[in-house]
């Protein structure tokens, strides 16, 4: 009978080594067969041979859809938090009745199921449409409402949950001490604030950036972003170069979370989950 | 001088319930439409939409293999990232950052990436049935594209991260120092668990699931890729009717359905979550 410690310490590696090889293989063996490439339509696995070719024959479509992912990402980003961020701090600060419910409010999307949300803006922009003289579907226009619908609830959660923790005392104690009121937000309330907002941005970045149930929607023949390039690619006509260009987008994701872990903490990340 | 938040919060406010109830009416009204194909609506309103749907045991059985496969799922998932979440919770800081971030990675991912890869591992001459076909265990190669459990696997992917992540916040709030008070004071590691950790974590493990739950009812993706159109979950039949019909009124009333079969079950699950709460008290 090992002592309870050693039994304890070899069940929980037991059980993160599942969780993990779980979680991380399918990305792991993307990235492995991406260096394969043979002209056929199915992979090989482990590859046959090391080579780049897959790397050098990506097709144009790919880059396109990746460059149309990025902008509508960067823009959903700006636009969520543009909204996000005085809906928390508003909420939090303001004494008005039924908080609860205008938080409710704002959390509302992430209650909807995803291909909801999907046929429901496909109704309405089916109908302001031809009211506005405007093409929504497939439009980058569009496609940027529908992601930011989806992704401000994320930031609004994010910093609600930062916002709860503020130590008000701090401000006060500017206040106090002569700061004027922009002064204090500038030099006290804002660099408090800071991580929180810095995840919600990158929740709202990396939400739009991976989205598809939605999109698929509205994309028409010319909004196509990366996921639903990929995932089109895969139910029509599999071509092995999505492993290249996966991989990359994979190696762009992981210095884009390393970065944010550099500049402020992981712990951010975590929070959003505890919002409630 | 008083900041007035509330008139902060207000465009903020106004932009967020525009595109909620604009969008949430306007296909709520779609659903009451007969499509007259092309895009075109009929301009009256009627419930033939929805007497389709109930009279049809293709629309009814969808519905009930979503929700069987979203309970199955979630199950798992919980298995998996309650013990996990527990684990990264209780090691030492640094270890706990890095298994962290691996998590943030792999669920900042695209779904369609990682389905990609769990295509390779299981496909007929991947790693895992090479595997198993050296060790005998075998004779026909392993799949999961097509059948139930294959569509599960692609669930528990859609929610792992997210879930281990969720947990993880909510196991940080429990103090160790109150798993070691009752361990000083004779509880068994079991006890412990049991009487200390889980009566703590409970009604965030429920909300968790819960949360789970709806993600695992709107998966779609996944689904789509490792269903290859033989598993007919009702995401599934939804963007069906509409790219592939263009019946936009009849997916608009299935839309309608899945939504209000998420919120009665939230709604039944909140009720027994209060029931049970008072339940304790009392």
């Amino acid at each position: 009978m090992l002592h309870y410690r050693t039994r304890r310490r070899l069940f929980s590696t037991l059980v993160l080594i599942v969780a993990y090889v779980t979680l991380l293989s399918p990305i792991a063996f993307v990235m492995i067969a991406s260096f394969d490439y043979g002209q056929r339509a199915y992979v090989v696995f482990p590859p046959d041979r090391f080579t780049l070719d897959s790397y050098w024959r990506i097709p144009m479509r790919y880059w396109d859809s990746l460059w149309i992912s990025v902008r509508v990402a960067l823009l959903c980003m700006l636009i969520s938090c543009a909204i996000g961020i005085p809906a928390a701090i508003g909420i939090v600060r303001s004494n008005l009745p039924g908080k609860a419910a205008l938080l409710a409010v704002f959390r509302a999307p992430m209650q909807i199921p995803a291909v909801v949300s999907g046929v429901a803006f496909l109704h309405l922009y089916y109908l302001i449409g031809p009211l506005l003289g405007l093409q929504f579907v497939g439009s980058f226009v569009g496609m940027v409402i529908a992601h930011v619908f989806a992704a401000t609830p994320y930031v609004v959660g994010t910093l609600v949950s930062v916002l709860q923790r503020f130590n008000y005392e701090l401000e006060e104690a500017a206040l106090v001490l002569g700061a004027s009121r922009w002064g204090t937000f500038r030099q006290v309330t804002l660099p408090m604030l800071k991580p929180g907002i810095f995840a919600g941005a990158l929740y709202a970045f990396m939400i739009s950036f991976a989205e598809v149930p939605i999109s698929v929607f509205l994309a028409g023949s010319r909004m196509v972003t990366f996921p639903v390039e990929v995932f089109n690619s895969m139910l029509f006509d599999f071509e092995p170069s999505i492993l290249a260009i996966s991989s990359i987008v994979t190696i762009l994701s992981l210095t884009l979370v390393w970065l944010s872990q550099w500049a402020v903490g992981l712990d951010k990340f975590v929070q959003v989950g505890g919002a409630d | 001088m008083r900041v007035r938040w509330e008139l902060v919060l207000l465009p903020a406010l106004v932009i967020s319930l525009v595109l909620l109830l604009a969008s949430q009416f306007v296909f709520l009204k779609g659903s009451l439409q007969r499509d007259l194909g092309m895009g075109v609506m009929a301009p009256g309103l009627t419930l033939d939409n929805f007497r389709e749907i109930f009279t049809d045991p293709y629309f009814l059985s969808s519905l009930w293999l979503s929700i069987s496969v979203s309970t199955i799922a979630m199950v798992i998932t919980l298995l998996i990232a309650f013990p996990a979440a527990y684990a990264i919770a209780r090691m030492d800081g640094r270890w706990s950052i890095v298994l962290l971030a691996a998590v943030v990675v792999s669920s900042f991912l695209t779904i369609v990436v990682k389905i990609l890869g769990l295509l390779l591992i299981f496909s007929s001459s991947g790693p895992l049935n090479r595997t198993l076909f050296w060790l005998g265990a075998i004779s026909e190669p392993v799949t999961i594209v097509g059948n139930i459990p294959g569509v599960i696997l692609g669930l528990i992917y859609y929610t792992l991260g997210f879930a281990i992540l969720l947990f993880y916040s909510i196991v940080v709030t429990v103090p160790r120092s109150l798993e070691e008070a009752a361990e000083v004071h004779g509880a068994s590691r079991a006890g412990v668990f049991r009487q200390v950790v889980m009566p703590l974590c409970l009604p965030g493990i429920a909300a968790g699931a819960l949360m789970i739950f709806n993600v695992n009812m709107g998966g779609f993706s996944s689904t789509a890729l490792i269903g290859a159109g033989k598993i007919l979950t009702l995401p599934i039949v939804i963007q069906r009717t509409v790219i592939l019909e263009n019946n936009y009124g009849l997916g608009a009333a299935l839309a309608v359905l899945l939504l209000g079969v998420v919120l009665v079950i939230n709604a039944f699950a909140v009720w027994l979550l209060l029931r049970a709460r008072r339940g304790m008290i009392v």
